[in-house]
């Protein structure tokens, strides 16, 4: 390496103790959201994560319309249900690079340097969610909008045979991309919650997919009545056109999703504020 | 713009990191901040950034706490000794990032990525950085908002030689444009050349709050050596206020605050033999070690200045 210079002055200006900025310099809310928007597009593992999402919504789609028989009872026979079967893998990948995009810099130890930059904490956490969230749910909704015709160009003769403009289909696809936002922004949270990536898909899988497996076992009719208003459960009345009638109505699963991502980021900021990086 | 340390103290459960801490980082001069391994000035650099919370004290960065600030990285800039880095992003990435919390310009990102003389590896994820690469990019991080201030925690470490001289010249240079430089080492040697103001650290206590002038002068008194069959009597002649003796061999005394010629005035008026009468001078490395003795967390058996042995 070359033997460098050192740094002259920028237009900061030193030793002005740059209040309010000499330079314009000053932390805001809007260059933290382009911080985190900038850091979560600088890593492949988003591109690649994100890439996945698209492909098998898609390429499932595509397959289970092409393969659609009308064969009674047991499958799924929802027109939104069925095309969108591949949007499930989304509702795994993106909690997962929630997880990391929080988790992520406390296992490579970026997280000194954004605390350093925002020693006030909390707009990095709200940024975070703010960021992925939005792109989730941007995500997840031009994939559903993009995967439904795609996958019901198959289906004409079928009974579940649907354009966009059928009763419940426009909405089925909103409250997808919602929900699987609400889920990722959940991810964000515990990521920031536990700090630990493997710690925290952990925490994911156990407490959202095996405890509400394993729950309805117990002879308490109330812990089924309850598993169902877990994220991942609440997400079946959100992605149908016709929800089931036995079903968590699709205004009461929302707002339980908003709950428990909410109740993440609450747990998540109150760590963030109390303990050391 | 000064940092003001008071009565700073921080406990990991019941290991006691920093203890009491007292002490002011002022301007226009490199204040070195010296102590063995394990002396607490890692856990001291973070408490001034907030990123640890003291158990007790304070710490404030021009008056104020540094998370008050508006610009945070414009008063202080800092590198630290734990990888600070997310390793799947590119040098270049990672200091934008950084830039855009605050406001900063890209090419003020593309000034300092040349300055620490990063440009041809900017593009590259920083997991693949050398040591030297990250202690650079981490250079380039702190010095990225322009800051009043800069705190580096051991910044030669993993540098090559001509690194090592470029942070020394770098430091100097920063100190005469008027900013505040606290640079932390466990080596003397190191400060001696850098640094102008000292404050020396051991066990999470302050040791001393000192200038590198003042130490050496406070060092560099002579040291009588003195060998003798009636060493304990000599001892005992030799006693006085200001006056220290020392022994690492039965026979042989370290003396301090007398003078060759005294002690062999002494000896001769009182009839005690004398083998050896040599004087000589304590090395910076041998006052700070003597300093911070007992302060070193872990000894190295056979390492340093022998056990004492009664004359
Ligand atoms: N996060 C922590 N948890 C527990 N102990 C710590 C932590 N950070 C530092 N320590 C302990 O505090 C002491 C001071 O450490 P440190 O500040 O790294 O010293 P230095 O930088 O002077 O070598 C050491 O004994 C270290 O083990
Ligand atoms: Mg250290």
């Amino acid at each position: 390496m070359s033997a460098p210079s050192p740094v002259a002055p920028g237009p900061g200006g030193a030793g002005t103790g740059a209040r309010g900025g000499a330079g314009g310099y000053r932390v805001t809310y809007p260059g933290v959201l382009r911080s985190e928007w900038s850091k979560l597009w600088s890593l492949r593992s988003t591109w690649y994560s994100l890439a996945a999402v698209v492909v098998l919504a898609v390429g499932l789609g595509v397959a289970v319309g092409a393969t659609f028989t009308d064969g009674g009872g047991d499958g799924p026979q929802d027109p939104v249900e069925v095309t969108l079967l591949g949007l499930n893998f989304g509702l795994l990948i993106l909690p997962v690079l929630g997880i990391l995009t929080t988790a992520g810099e406390w296992s490579t130890g970026m997280v000194r340097s954004t605390m350093a930059a925002v020693p006030r904490r909390l707009p990095v956490l709200w940024a975070k969610a703010a960021v992925f969230g939005a792109v989730s749910f941007v995500l997840m909704l031009a994939t559903a909008l993009a995967t439904f015709p795609l996958a019901q160009a198959f289906l004409a003769d079928t009974p579940i045979a649907a354009g966009l403009g059928d009763p419940g289909v426009a909405r089925a696809l909103l409250t997808t991309a919602v929900g699987a936002a609400l889920i990722a922004v959940l991810g964000v949270a515990v990521g920031a919650l536990l700090r630990s990536t493997p710690a925290s898909i952990g925490a994911f899988v156990g407490v959202l997919m095996v405890v509400p497996n394993v729950a309805p076992l117990l002879p308490y009719g109330w812990v089924e009545d309850a598993v169902a208003y877990t994220p991942l459960a609440a997400m079946q009345p959100l992605a149908a056109a016709h929800p089931a009638p036995d079903l968590p109505g699709v205004g009461a699963a929302l707002v339980s999703m908003a709950v428990w991502t909410a109740a993440g980021l609450a747990a998540a900021a109150l760590r963030l504020r109390r303990s050391d990086v | 713009m000064t940092i003001e340390v008071r009565g700073l103290t921080k406990r990991y459960g019941e290991k006691t990191a920093v203890d009491d801490l007292t002490f002011t980082v002022r301007p226009g001069t490199v204040t070195g901040f010296l102590g063995p391994n394990g002396a607490g000035k890692s856990t001291t650099m973070r408490l001034i950034v907030g990123l640890d919370a003291p158990t007790s004290g304070s710490v404030t960065v021009n008056g104020r706490h540094y998370a008050r600030h508006p610009a945070p990285l414009a008063e202080v800039g800092t590198l630290l000794e734990a990888r600070s880095v997310h390793t799947g992003r590119s040098a270049y990435k990672h200091l934008l990032a950084l830039a855009l919390t605050h406001g900063i310009p890209r090419g003020r990102v593309a000034e300092v990525i040349e300055a620490v003389g990063l440009a041809g590896a900017a593009r590259k994820r920083a997991g693949g950085f050398s040591l030297g690469m990250g202690q650079r990019l981490g250079i380039a991080a702190a010095l990225l908002a322009d800051p009043a201030a800069v705190v580096l925690d051991e910044p030669v470490n993993g540098l090559d030689p001509e690194g090592v001289r470029w942070i020394r010249t770098l430091l100097k240079e920063l100190a005469a444009q008027g900013r505040t430089v606290f640079v932390s080492s466990h080596l003397m040697s190191e400060m001696a050349l850098t640094a102008e103001r000292l404050v020396i650290v051991g066990r999470g206590r302050l040791l001393a709050d000192t200038t590198v002038a003042e130490f050496v002068r406070s060092a560099g008194h002579d040291e009588v050596s003195v060998t003798s069959p009636e060493a304990g009597r000599l001892r005992e002649l030799l006693a006085g206020p200001g006056v220290e003796v020392a022994s690492d061999a039965p026979g042989v005394l370290r003396v301090r605050g007398v003078g060759a010629e005294d002690i062999g005035l002494t000896a001769a008026a009182h009839g005690v033999p004398l083998f050896e009468l040599t004087p000589h001078r304590v090395s910076l490395e041998e006052a700070f070690m003597e300093l911070t003795r007992d302060a070193v967390e872990y000894h190295a058996h056979g390492a340093g200045r022998p056990a004492e042995v009664a004359a």
